[in-house]
This record gives C-alpha cells, structure tokens and sequence, in this order.
C-alpha cells in the first residue's frame, strides 16, 4: 500500500511492532524467536556461550548466554548483531567451476570429482606435497581434525597449514620452547584475580572487548600496558609503557635485568623447575634500565617501576596478543615472557600466567587436533614414540604418519610462486586480504594450476581468484566444539539450514573423502561430527590437551570444559584448570627452558625516502577481512572505511589535515586514497592502518618478512612514506 | 620521547598514586555499580542516565543492542557513541561518550512539537514519543540539542530513546545499559527539583551542547585529570544539512503572498482595487500551504498541527497562515465580485499574515540551531517577502507600480545588508556551530552565496529601478524569487546544529 504510505495513513507499525519474549521481555517484534539454540560466539577467542533466536527457519536475534563462564550474558557489538552473517548477500549457495571469465554452477558431485581428478593430476605429474592446503581458525575442532587426517593421510601432502601461523604461530613456538607444549597456562579467571596485569600489545578493549569485563570485575588490580599506541586499552591502564615500535624484547630484557639485579626472583622455583638460567642472567648483563631506555623509549626509572611492580606483585597475569606475537622475533619474545613468569615463579598459580590472547574462535583447536604445527595431541612430528602412539591410535602404518612438520603457511605461498606446489586449496580464509605483502600472493595464486576455496562467502577477494568453489556452512549452520583462549572447550551448534546447496566443511571433506577413495580407512562409520569427536577423544588422552573426560552433554551442561579434563578426573567439570601448576612441565626433563634472547631492530627501518613506521591493527567493529561485518550494515556503518592515524606533528610537515585523502607507499607496493586521522594517540614518525579493507588494503605495503622459528609474518613494522593523494581524475574509474 | 614520569590513568580500575620509593599504590577502589535501581521512582523523583567515562572502552555495543532491541535500521541509532581527543602524544586521550535522549527537565522535542506527540511521563518522568500521534514534521529534531530524535524516512515518523520503558516496567535494565561490557551506563533516580539546582555541574563534558537548553538528567562522570582542552573528533568533517526543498517553497512563497496582501490592502485603501494580483497572491499562497504537507511525513494528518497553538511556535504558524488563508479568499473573493468591500477584510488578512510570518520565523530561532538563532532570520523572513510582494500588484495592478518598486528596491538593499551582517556574525563567532556555518558559506558555498547576492541585486535592485515594462518586471520577479529561493536553500543547508561528538569517520567519505 504505497499511496496509504505516502499519505501517512501506514507508518509500518507491525514491521516496527514491540513485543514480549518470554526469554528477553519486551523487545522489538522482529527479534522474539519461536526457539533459542545454545552455541558458542564464531569471531575472536574469548569464547563467549550465546544463544540464536530462530523463527521460520530464520536466526533473527541472538543473546548473550548468562550462565557461561566466560561472558556472563555479554556479547561484542559483532556478536550482538551476529545473527546477521548467516542472512548477508555474499553466502557461497552453490559449488561453483570457472569456465574462462564465467563462474559454471555445478554439482557437489562433479565438484569433487573434478577436484579429486586435478589434485591427483598434481600429485602424480609433481609429487604428493604438490598440493597445499591452507586452513583455518574458524572451523570446528571435529572438522580440524578430520582435515588433518584426509590432508596428511589421505591426500597425503604434509603441505598443509592455516591461517593461525599468521596469528599465534609465535605464542605456539614460544610456549613450546618453553614448556615442551603449547597450550597457554592460565585462565580468564586470573584476570580477576591477579594484583598486576601486565600487557604487552594487547589492545583488549577494540579486540577483545568482553575480556575488559573481567578486568572490570578487578577492582584492585594494577593494570600496565606496553603499547607505542595510545591504545583505548592503554587508555584504561594505569600505567602506560609507551615504547618504540618492537622494542617489547629489550623492554622485557631489562624487566628480568632488574628482576635478578634487585633479588626480586624465585631462587627456589628456579633450581626446582627450569634449566638454563645462568645462561639468561649472562644474557640480560647487559640489559640495564639505562641501556634499554634508548632502545625503548622509556626512562630507566619506568622500567624500574614496572619491574617493581611486577616482581613485588602476589600474582602478576602476563598477558599479549599480536605486538608480540606479528614480528620477526615473536618467538624470542614469547620465551623472554615465559622467562620472566618462571624467573619469578608466577606461574601455575590463581592470577599468575604467562597468557598468549589468541584470535579466532578456534585457532586453539587446529592448534590441538589440526595436524599442522603439532600430530593431534600436541604430539611432536620428530619424536618417533609420539608418532607410533598415534599411529596405533589411528590404525595406520607408522611410516604414514609425517616425521617431519611441512611448509608453513608463507613457505606453501612462497613455493607456489617457485613452482614446487601446483595445487592449492584454501578453507574459510581469505589471503588476499590478509596476507603480507600482496603482490607476491597474487603471483603465487596465478602460477598455481589449480586453486579451490572453500568458504561461506562468495565472491571474496579470494574466491574470486578460484578455479573451484565449494560453499560452506558457517557458525550457526553447524555442529561440533570450539577451543577458546583459555583452553575451555564449547558446544557450537547448528540454529539454521545453509543457504542454497551449501554444506559443512566437516560433510565436505567426509565427500571428498569418499570421492578420493580414503573414507573407508580414515572415516569408517563417520556421519557426524560427534564420531569425530569420539575419536578425538580417544587421541587426546593422556595427553595435555585430554579430552577424553568431556562429552558434548557434560561441555553444554556447564557452559564448556576447560582441558584438560581426562576421564579419571575428579575435579569439577567447570573448576577452573591451570597449566603446569605443579612445576612439572611438557619437556623430557620435566623442567621449564629459559632461552636467552638478545632484542633486534626490525627488518625494515625507516628511511629518508620512507620516513615512517607503519604499525597496523584492528578496529572492534570488523572482524578481520570482513567477508562477514562488511555485510553487516550496523558494523559496516560505524566503520565504514579504512584510515591512516598520524601524529599532528608530522602531518602539519607535510600538509596535510584531517580527512584528507591519502596514499601510504612503501618499497612494495602502495595503498591508495585513505582518509587521514590527524591524532595524538600515535607517536611521531609512526603511522596506524587498520587492516579490514579490501579496498584499501594495508597487505599492499606489509612485508615478507617472517619469524625464522613460527614463520609468523611482521606485520606490525614496515617503513612507509605518506603522500596526499592525486584526485581522482574523472572519467578514469 | 622519554617520558620522565609514568603516565597515570586507569581511574576506572582504581585509583592508583605513586609514592617516592617507586611503589604504585592504590586508593579504595570503587566496586562494580549497580546498573539499575532497586525501586520506581517515587513523587518529584525520575529516572536518568548516569554515564561513566571512565568505564567506557568506546566498544558500542550499547549501540548494536539499541537497534536490535528496537528493530531500527541501522542509519538510525537512538544511542550513539561519540569520541573527544585532548592532550599530547604520550599523554593523549581519547575518550567516549555514549549518549541517547537524556529525558530532560525541559524537553525542547515536547514544548516544540506541535501535535503533543511527546508527554514527560508523570510516573518515570521520561520523555515519551508516540508514533501514532506523530505527523513527521521533524521540528523536534531541529529542537533537540543533542540530536536525539531522528526521523525514519521509512516510516514517516520521528522516533527516539524511551529509556526502554517497557524493560523497565518488567524490572529489566534497558538494551544498552545490559549490554555494556563495562557497566559504564547506568539507571538512576534523581530528585528533580535538586537536580534543577545541580545538573550544571554534572550533565556537561566536553563535546556535548550545553545542559542549559533542556536541562539534559544524563549525569557523567569525567575522568579527574583529563586535559583541559578536549575536542570532539568529528569536527572537521562538515555535512550539509537536508535542504528541505517544501519548506523552501513554503516559506518565500507565503512571505511573497503575505506582502503582497498587504500592498494590495494599501492599494485599495487608495481606492485602487487589483482583484487579479489578490488571485494571484492568493494562489502562491494556497500553493505555499499544499507545499508544507509534503515536508511531512504523514501529509494527511497535517490538520492535527493545530492542536499545541498554546504551546509550539509550529502550530501558531499553521495557525496563522490557515487564517490567513482563510482571510485572503474571502478577501479576494470580495475583490473580484466588488460586492462592498470594505477595508477591514484587507486588514485582518493582511495582520494575520505578517503575524504568520513571525510565527514562521520563530520556528528556526532554536538554541539547538545557533546560526538560525537570531533577529536576522526574522528579518531575512520579511525582508523576502518584501522584495517579492510588490511584484505582484506592480505587475498585474493598474495603479501601485510607483509605489511598489521604491519597496522592492529598498527590500532588497536591506535583505542584502541583512545577508552581509549574518556572514559576519557567523564568522566573528567563536561557537563551533557558527563558525562552521560561516566557514561553509565562505568556502563550500560561495558560488551559490554569490549567485543569490547577484539575482537580488538584479531582479530586486537593478531591473525596479530601470526597466518599467511588465515584461522586464516579469523577468525581475523571476530572477529574484530564483534568489529568494537559493537564499532559503543555503539557510537550510548550512545551518550546523548542535550535537554530541561523533566518530571521526563520517558514513560517507569527505570529498577531502
């Protein structure tokens, strides 16, 4: 009835209709649901338990779960509107085939067949690790380790990966060395408990929002950021370390200095638990407040203080995200963090942890069962009674199983471009967005002879690149369990149909499975991802990341289970669990490592043709290339578009003012008209891009520089100049 | 870059100071607030806002669960969050504001409107909007210092912030408050009468519009030691206005047919009737009244606009102009039929019709839109009329011409002068909003500012004063109702209303 709308006679009011839900009360009309389904948050880490309202087939509202530990009811703006994603424009409906420059819709079966026929092309013409893969964090721990077993044992390449190199692969490699296992010790709990909280680039509020409630509920603690941002997190501190760009190692270095110098350590703990302390007390001889304030930027007396702080501290919470972890020396940093927790005893204890904050819902269960970094269990690749064990577990020839980890994810992009892999299938990611320097991707992706992806979403920047595409179901759409930051395992359950004829990964590689020939042997009597599960279980017992006391009941019923939780445990379900608690770590000895590590400038410093550092980052609002919040018009509205951030002082040098258009050129490549934030919250001679934008993406200018030991990208340093950018000349678009 | 002293912020986890021996220590901390009140609100008592700085991380989710609660497009946000920035690298903030209707002690949405759409509850003293009442003529939106109310195209109506009320009722927190991971917004129960007396001192920040225009109930805590000078982030992206092309129409046309009633009273009171331009006047009038309606969002309910004449400065607008309406047919009417015509018919219409536009132009004199709020804008309303007026007896009566073209003339010399003064006023102006619409007049719009001085000077100045002709007086009505009209459109367009900050990005990019 447009004319009685015209005329004012309708002003949409069922549309606009309140109601009452019986769950939620009174509430928009549009958002009360016939029914709720329980599941886990699919964006960051935290892991927040939320419930999908769904009415006719549809997800039309969400809530926070109020009886999970981790959010108590709270949710991120990208979780409130998270119900959203499912309905977005761009969802993958049908499996898709490129025909020159046209996109050919076919069927699930001819898909895998074709792919099934041109990654064995590969293999027999290039050999078995011709082909790569290159996963996720975002799946769920039964379809990670069903793709460890169908990639490793069944496609058989041990060039396999995930996107989780370009985000933990530091804080995995670390905490290895350091302990014998990866897995972070603590608990969010410890943010509640411990005295000092100490963060090294970690901006918890944009990225990590729900994490502040717990820091909210400290009411006494001493929070310290180390952070050369002005971060809204550093904002919130009370002490900010405001150091120079990837100087935290010298920063650290000289905390442990103090540490030793002021007798501030636990000698006990030391002889009791960790090997290799005279060599890091020679290491850091050097490191004086004095000298590592040049390096730093901070006065001598600040590192003091923080030392100070920290040693005299009942239970300091250690905690970081990508600052330290996107850096050639992320690893080295890592262990100088786990240093000064063992140096110091403040480990394993109720507030006390060395905590690497990971990114997506699930890196953690890749981590666990993926196969990539570790065997299943956390099993190491060299050690040849880890590889019997699973080998017997799995039922394989001992010799199937990888004694050796393949290429890591740069590594599989650099030997597609040298020709070594030909074949290439990507899952739930989108590199063309997200990797470092772009310019060497695309030329990788274009030399390869075929490339499936695998997603939710199409078109994506990626997608759009593919031979093959295979539609996907995504969080909401599926079963199965996530692991978050804090080791709690989660139930992720399905609220609604996919679109079209898309289907779960964990269906997708039980097919393709069959279509290889490889299900019978790997995935007998799989149908859902519970048998995945199940299996898992039993791989996992025994090891530190146990699994095997947890059922998808018992996860539901307490609002998940932190591991690990072996079926002989006696504790609670939902008590809290730490790492290491007793002293006994991962390793052969038993004891703790304490590497010695030395600061290095990084890679590329600026120079007079490119004066500044380009630092870059996240925004609250998106999650990470916006295949799903760009689509999401609250979030898309309140972050519209890409910025520069630049200090005042450098901006009236070149002048330029605010909201001008801007291009930032590196040595790589440049990254055209993006709008310029004029502010104080950046230092001089640093600039800040978030890195969301597809169409103004900072992976244009990053570079490929990696960590030697976790592979892990710097993409928080590159020297860059920034200039006012040509207008647009018309016609030209 | 070496700071000498550790930067202390962080009120919101405790209140830490530094002693000499290196040692941070901490102060009592505050506990986690309650975010609601135990009990209603009881006789001379309201709920408010109580929103806490120091909590906000700036992660607007209190946004996202205010459109979800209420199902609002994603181009309306009822609550918004906004950023100040002050200080020096490393000792810069960036601080937010999260801010939805502050249920005023004297709400400008309610005095303003002219339909009683709005009522301040007797019970929760919230300010209430009904959909149903409302004819989406937007005056509130002009009223409202903080931008709260804000107009659903889609609908047709104006919508805002109730505080969740029916949460509330249910003994719920509001969508935002629930939602905040921080527990930085709050319910709360104020005395009113006490707060009248208080609120300077506690509902005022930095990139926020003064409390005194409505007595905002929102009461903020700042951080103790911010830097004294915090700016809004989004001030240096400038948007013009919605010109509002009806009521562009709409006013210069009544103001056209008001003087030129007027003139033609005059003419007859010097024995001169001019029955042709009292129809011609009274069409453009007629024409100036149908185009009002489609500024509405629900035309067919304009009649209810009557209702608040006692109260809204709208109302007595449709009031006035209705009888004045009413008054020129008739008046006309004799005209034409020459059935005695006496000289009070011409009068009444002629003082409604001046009254019409006072009342027309006190609409726009609104704290909330500073560089409207003036004399000026009266002036430039009758001013208008006055240069457009006299065309028409001069062009279509027998005997006035002599008489009308000294006033257009003079109408447009003073409309000139009155244009000049406010781009002064503007520009001296050390208020935000005024320099800002002065910058846009003197930078964006200087072309347009330029034609319109140069139509008035031809059609209102040069041709009344050379040319006699009817044909050249035609062409000098044209050229200078075409400047009237710009005039009117660049009044619209560059007016910069108060508002709370925003964000630094604005939704479309700046053509920077």
């Amino acid at each position: 009835m447009k004319i009685n709308r015209w005329l004012g006679l309708d002003i949409l009011e069922q549309q606009y209709a309140y109601g009452q839900d019986p769950e939620r009360g009174h509430t928009s009309q549009s958002r009360i649901p016939h029914h709720w389904v329980t599941t886990t948050c699919g964006y960051c880490s935290v892991g927040c338990g939320m419930h999908i309202g769904v009415r006719d087939g549809q997800a039309v509202a969400v809530r926070g779960n109020p009886d999970h530990p981790v959010n108590r009811g709270l949710l991120c703006p990208k979780g409130l509107s998270e119900h959203h994603t499912l309905s977005a424009p761009n969802r993958a409906q049908y499996p898709l085939l490129r025909e020159g420059t046209q996109w050919k819709r076919i069927s699930w079966d001819e898909a895998l067949r074709t792919m099934t026929t041109k990654f064995r092309q590969v293999q027999s013409r290039y050999g078995n690790d011709a082909v790569g893969v290159l996963s996720t964090g975002q799946l769920v721990t039964e379809e990670f380790y069903a793709l460890g077993k169908l990639a490793q044992l069944g496609i058989g390449t041990r060039n396999y990966d995930g996107n989780t190199t370009l985000c933990m692969a530091s804080a995995v490699s670390g905490y290895k060395r350091s302990f014998g296992s990866d897995g972070p010790p603590g608990a969010y709990e410890d943010l509640e408990i411990a005295d000092v909280i100490l963060l090294f680039g970690a901006n918890l509020a944009d990225n990590h929002p729900i994490l502040c409630s717990h820091l909210e509920r400290n009411f006494g603690a001493t929070l310290i950021v180390a952070d050369p941002r002005v971060t809204k997190t550093a904002m919130l501190a009370d002490l900010h370390l405001p150091l120079r760009p990837r100087s935290d190692l010298a920063l650290i270095n000289a905390l442990i200095h103090v540490l030793i110098a002021r007798d501030l350590i636990d000698c006990a703990y030391i002889e009791a638990h960790t090997e290799g302390f005279e060599e890091l007390r020679e290491s850091v001889r050097d490191c004086t407040p004095e000298a590592m304030s040049a390096t730093t930027g901070l006065s001598a007396e600040l590192i003091v203080k923080t030392a100070l702080l920290y040693g005299q501290a009942r239970a300091p919470f250690l905690g970081w995200t990508m600052g330290v972890n996107h850096s050639t020396q992320g690893t080295e940093t890592v262990n100088a963090l786990n240093n000064l927790a063992l140096i110091t005893g403040k480990i394993g204890r109720p507030g006390a942890a060395p905590f690497s904050i990971t990114g997506q819902c699930n890196a953690m269960g890749t981590r666990e069962a993926g196969f990539t970094s570790s065997l299943p269990g956390y099993r190491k690749f060299e050690s040849a009674a880890d590889r019997a064990e699973l080998a017997a577990l799995l039922g394989v020839a001992e010799e199937r199983i990888p004694q050796a980890r393949g290429k890591a994810y740069p590594d599989i992009v650099e030997a597609a471009l040298a020709g070594s892999i030909r074949a290439l299938w990507v899952i739930a990611t989108n590199p063309v967005v997200s990797f470092p320097n772009l310019a060497v991707l695309q030329q990788s992706l274009e030399r390869l002879d075929f490339l499936v992806v695998q997603d939710g979403f199409h078109p994506t920047p990626t997608s759009e690149l593919a031979d093959l595409v295979l539609p996907a179901a995504i969080w909401g759409e599926k079963e199965g369990t996530y692991t978050n930051s804090e080791r709690r395992v989660s139930k992720v359950n399905a609220a609604v149909h996919p679109p079209g004829e898309a289907r779960s990964d964990f269906q997708i590689f039980l097919d393709l499975a069959r279509a290889w020939g490889c299900a019978d042997e790997l995935f007998a009597g799989w149908r859902q991802p519970q048998d995945a599960f199940q299996e898992w279980q039993r791989v996992s017992a025994g090891r530190l990341c146990d699994y095997s006391g947890m059922s998808y009941e018992l996860i539901e019923q307490h609002g998940g289970i932190q591991w690990p939780y072996p079926a002989d445990s006696r504790e609670a379900p939902r008590a809290t669990r730490r790492l290491y608690a007793h002293g006994h770590f991962a390793t052969p000895s038993g004891r703790a490592k304490l590497w010695p590590t030395a600061w290095q400038p990084f890679p590329e410093q600026p120079s007079t043709q490119f004066p500044f550092v380009l630092n870059t980052g996240r925004t609250v609002e998106h999650w990470h290339t916006r295949t799903k919040t760009g689509r999401v018009s609250i979030l898309e509205r309140m972050a519209p578009r890409a910025w520069l951030e630049m200090n005042p002082r450098d901006a009236s040098t070149l002048g330029l003012s605010p909201h001008n258009l801007v291009d930032v050129i590196s040595l790589r490549s440049r990254v055209e008209r993006v709008e310029l934030r004029v502010t104080e919250t950046i230092a001089p001679g640093q600039v800040f891009m978030p890195f969301h934008f597809a169409e103004a993406n900072v992976n244009r200018v990053t570079q490929s520089a990696y960590d030697p030991i976790s592979r892990e990208p710097n993409y928080k340093q590159c020297a860059v100049r920034v200039e006012k950018s040509p207008p647009r000349k018309a016609g030209l678009d | 870059m070496t700071n000498e002293l550790p930067l202390l912020r962080g009120e919101a986890s405790c209140g830490l100071l530094v002693s000499d021996d290196s040692r941070l220590e901490c102060a009592p901390c505050e506990v986690s607030p309650a975010r609601m009140p135990s009990r209603a609100p009881q006789a001379g008592e309201q709920y408010r806002f109580h929103f806490d700085m120091n909590r906000c991380i700036g992660c607007k989710c209190c946004v996202v669960a205010c459109n979800e609660q209420n199902g609002n497009p994603a181009e309306i946000n009822w609550r918004r969050v906004g950023e100040i920035e002050g200080g020096w690298y490393p000792e810069a903030w960036r601080l937010h504001l999260s801010m939805s209707c502050n249920h005023c002690l004297e709400p400008s949405c309610m005095h303003g409107c002219p339909v009683e759409a709005y009522q301040k509850d007797a019970h929760t003293g919230l300010v209430l909007h009904d959909p149903q009442i409302c004819i989406g003529c937007q005056y509130c939106t002009w009223n409202c210092s903080y931008g709260v109310p804000q107009f659903n195209a889609e609908r047709g109506v104006v919508g805002k912030c109730d505080m969740c009320h029916g949460r509330l009722a249910e003994g719920r927190e509001p969508a935002c408050v629930a939602a905040c991971p921080e527990a930085a917004i709050q319910v709360e129960i104020v005395n009113q009468a006490q707060w009248r007396r208080e609120f300077r001192e506690n509902a005022n920040a930095p990139g926020l519009p003064s409390a005194d225009d409505s007595l905002s109930t929102t009461r903020l805590t700042l951080p103790r030691q911010m830097p004294s000078e915090m700016r809004a982030a989004h001030l240096d992206r400038l948007r013009p206005e919605a010109p509002h092309w009806p009521l562009v129409f709409m006013t210069v046309l009544t103001q056209l047919s008001v003087v030129a009633f007027a003139l033609i009273w005059v003419a007859q009171m010097l024995r001169a009737p001019e029955p042709l331009a009292a129809a011609a006047a009274l069409g453009l009038g007629m024409l100036a009244l149908a185009a009002s309606t489609a500024h509405l969002g629900r035309p067919i309910y304009a009649y209810r606009a009557l209702k608040m004449w006692r109260r809204s400065w709208l109302s007595r607008e449709v009031l006035l102009f209705s009888v004045f309406c009413g008054l020129a047919a008739s008046y006309a009417m004799l005209l034409w039929t020459r059935q005695g015509v006496s000289g009070i018919a011409g009068l009444l219409t002629s003082v409604a019709g001046l009254a019409g536009i006072l009342a027309s132009a006190k609409i726009y004199l609104v704290p909330a839109r500073p560089a409207w709020n003036t004399g000026m804008t009266v002036l430039d309303f009758y001013l208008s009329g006055a240069v457009l007026g006299p065309f028409l007896p001069a062009l279509l009566g027998h005997s006035l011409a002599h008489f009308c073209l000294p006033v257009i003339a003079g109408g447009a010399v003073l409309q000139l002068m009155n244009q000049g003064a406010k781009l002064l006023r503007l520009l001296a102006s050390k208020e935000f909003e005024l320099q800002a619409s002065g910058r846009m007049l003197a930078a964006r719009f200087t072309p347009a500012l330029a034609v319109r001085c140069l139509l008035l000077v031809a059609g209102g100045l040069l041709i009344p004063l050379l040319c006699h002709n009817r044909l050249a007086l035609a062409a000098g009505l044209l050229l200078a109702f075409a400047g009237e009209v710009l005039g009117r459109w660049l009044f619209f367009v560059t007016v910069v209303p108060k508002n709370m900050a925003a964000c630094f990005l604005g939704v479309e990019q700046e053509a920077a």
